[in-house]
């Protein structure tokens, strides 16, 4: 009895755990949806680097850099962008949070916020130049500028719906 | 030693997306492959997310397009007396058309449409401008296909899956199209920079360039057919930049045409005349 409910609850964890991966996959999706609406065709925001900074704060374990590798590979295909780039960037990115500190992270929602903010104009501004050093010419960045300010007004939303999963994960 | 395991994880990983980029840039062929297979599987995927959004765009198309129905209908009335009149006159053209393309024994290209699709995704970013559609190599689909709408020229094929393909739009910093000016048929070549307007390359110095001139294709290259509708320019800056505006509204697509061209044979002017007998005089002297 007591094996059974054990077995149980390592399933249901097994389940949760995969949740953090597809939220990610979800977001994932969700920026490459056609929307047909003019602007945010051009500065739809970097909504998986909401996804993967949340998860690497609250539930490193459940992201891996291995799953943040695939997840960017997934994102390059899904995106059309060159193969690589969004891993690299993504994997960066985390390390980058892993390196701060958990613990430092683990703050308020306006420390979150303010942090966050740091990280998605350094996002912005290393996926321009390492897109500009692929294609070999000086990329226009005003978009990205506009990407970058959508991102940080998505971030509440985002994170608002992020915490209610982990809640579910426990 | 946990850490320096977890810093060395990192690194390969960096390292592998290196690597990957780089590889990329050579083995297009073989990584365009792997990509074509890995997306095919996710277009159910996307196809079910969509489903909400496909739904309330339908409801507000539905909607507005009850609103304007009788305005629409007095328009059409008209639209179509003045389209019954034209289709006369060009009519009797491409009668005149084809009798002088027979005397001069002229052959045309073949288009052919390949299928009719439906987008799924796009990129929805600042630096690559390209959408995934429902089909693939299954409908005939094939790398370097042309995909146009009723308005005009959208892209090109790139990447062909079994059930779907991903275009290459016009304003791709990667796109370049073979086009020519309707008015004065020059050939030059329209590059695509990420915006919403294309520009205009390889412009021999001696020919001008006003506001509102047609660009059609050219049909050179031989992936799209000649004179279908690509732009009008709207701007020329003192350094001598031509841009075009797209004829095609590419924020607002939903469904596509993937189209065929089929080079024709290079005319011959005399085809009693055989290769080595074209060097010799056409007209025989009489005896």
């Amino acid at each position: 009895m007591m094996a059974n409910i054990k077995k149980n609850k390592e399933k249901s964890f097994g389940f949760k755990s995969t949740l953090p991966f597809l939220t990610i996959l979800f977001l994932i999706i969700m920026m490459v949806l056609p929307y047909n609406i003019p602007l945010i065709d051009d500065i739809m925001p970097f909504l998986t680097l909401i996804g993967v900074y949340y998860w690497s704060v609250f539930k490193p374990e459940l992201v891996p850099v291995s799953v943040i590798f695939v997840l960017g590979l997934i994102q390059d295909i899904l995106l059309g962008s060159p193969f690589g780039l969004m891993s690299l960037l993504l994997v960066v990115v985390q390390q980058f949070i892993f390196i701060q500190g958990r613990q430092f992270l683990e703050r308020d929602f306006l420390f979150n916020w303010f942090v966050f903010v740091m990280i998605v104009i350094g996002f912005g501004a290393l996926s321009w130049g390492v897109t500009s050093l692929y294609f070999r010419v000086f990329l226009d960045f005003i978009d990205v500028i506009g990407q970058i300010l959508l991102t940080i007004a998505f971030y509440p939303l985002i994170t608002w719906m992020l915490g209610l999963i982990k809640k579910a994960i426990g | 030693m946990k850490g320096f395991g977890h810093r060395f994880t990192a690194f390969f990983y960096i390292a592998a997306s290196i690597v990957l980029l780089i590889f990329g840039r050579s083995q297009t062929n073989l990584i365009d492959q792997v990509r074509a297979q890995i997306f095919a599987t996710f277009i159910p995927v996307i196809t079910v997310v969509d489903i909400p959004r496909v739904a309330s765009s339908s409801l507000s198309d539905w909607i507005r397009n009850i609103a304007i129905v009788y305005s629409d209908n007095e328009f059409l009335r008209e639209e179509n007396a003045e389209l019954k009149r034209q289709l006369a006159e060009a009519t009797e053209l491409e009668i005149d058309n084809l009798r002088l393309k027979k005397l001069l024994n002229i052959k045309d290209g073949t288009v052919s449409t390949i299928t009719a699709s439906r987008i799924v995704s796009g990129s929805n970013s600042p630096f690559f401008k390209s959408m995934l559609i429902n089909s693939g190599s299954n409908e005939g689909v094939k790398k370097g296909h042309a995909v146009v709408n009723e308005d005009g020229v959208i892209g090109r094929t790139i990447i062909v899956a079994a059930n779907s393909s991903r275009v290459l739009l016009l304003n791709d910093i990667n796109s370049r199209i073979p086009v020519k000016f309707a008015n004065t048929g020059v050939n030059v070549i329209l590059a695509g920079d990420n915006s919403q307007e294309l520009k205009i390359e390889f412009m021999p110095p001696e020919e001008t360039a006003s506001p509102g001139d047609v660009i059609l294709t050219s049909g050179m290259g031989g992936f799209f057919p000649p004179d279908l509708p690509v732009g009008t320019v709207t701007e020329i800056s003192p350094l001598g930049e031509i841009k075009v505006k797209p004829a095609v509204n590419l924020n607002r697509l939903n469904y596509v045409s993937v189209i065929e061209y089929k080079i024709a044979d290079f005319p011959v002017l005399n085809p009693e005349l055989q290769a080595g007998d074209a060097l010799q005089p056409a007209v025989q002297e009489p005896e």
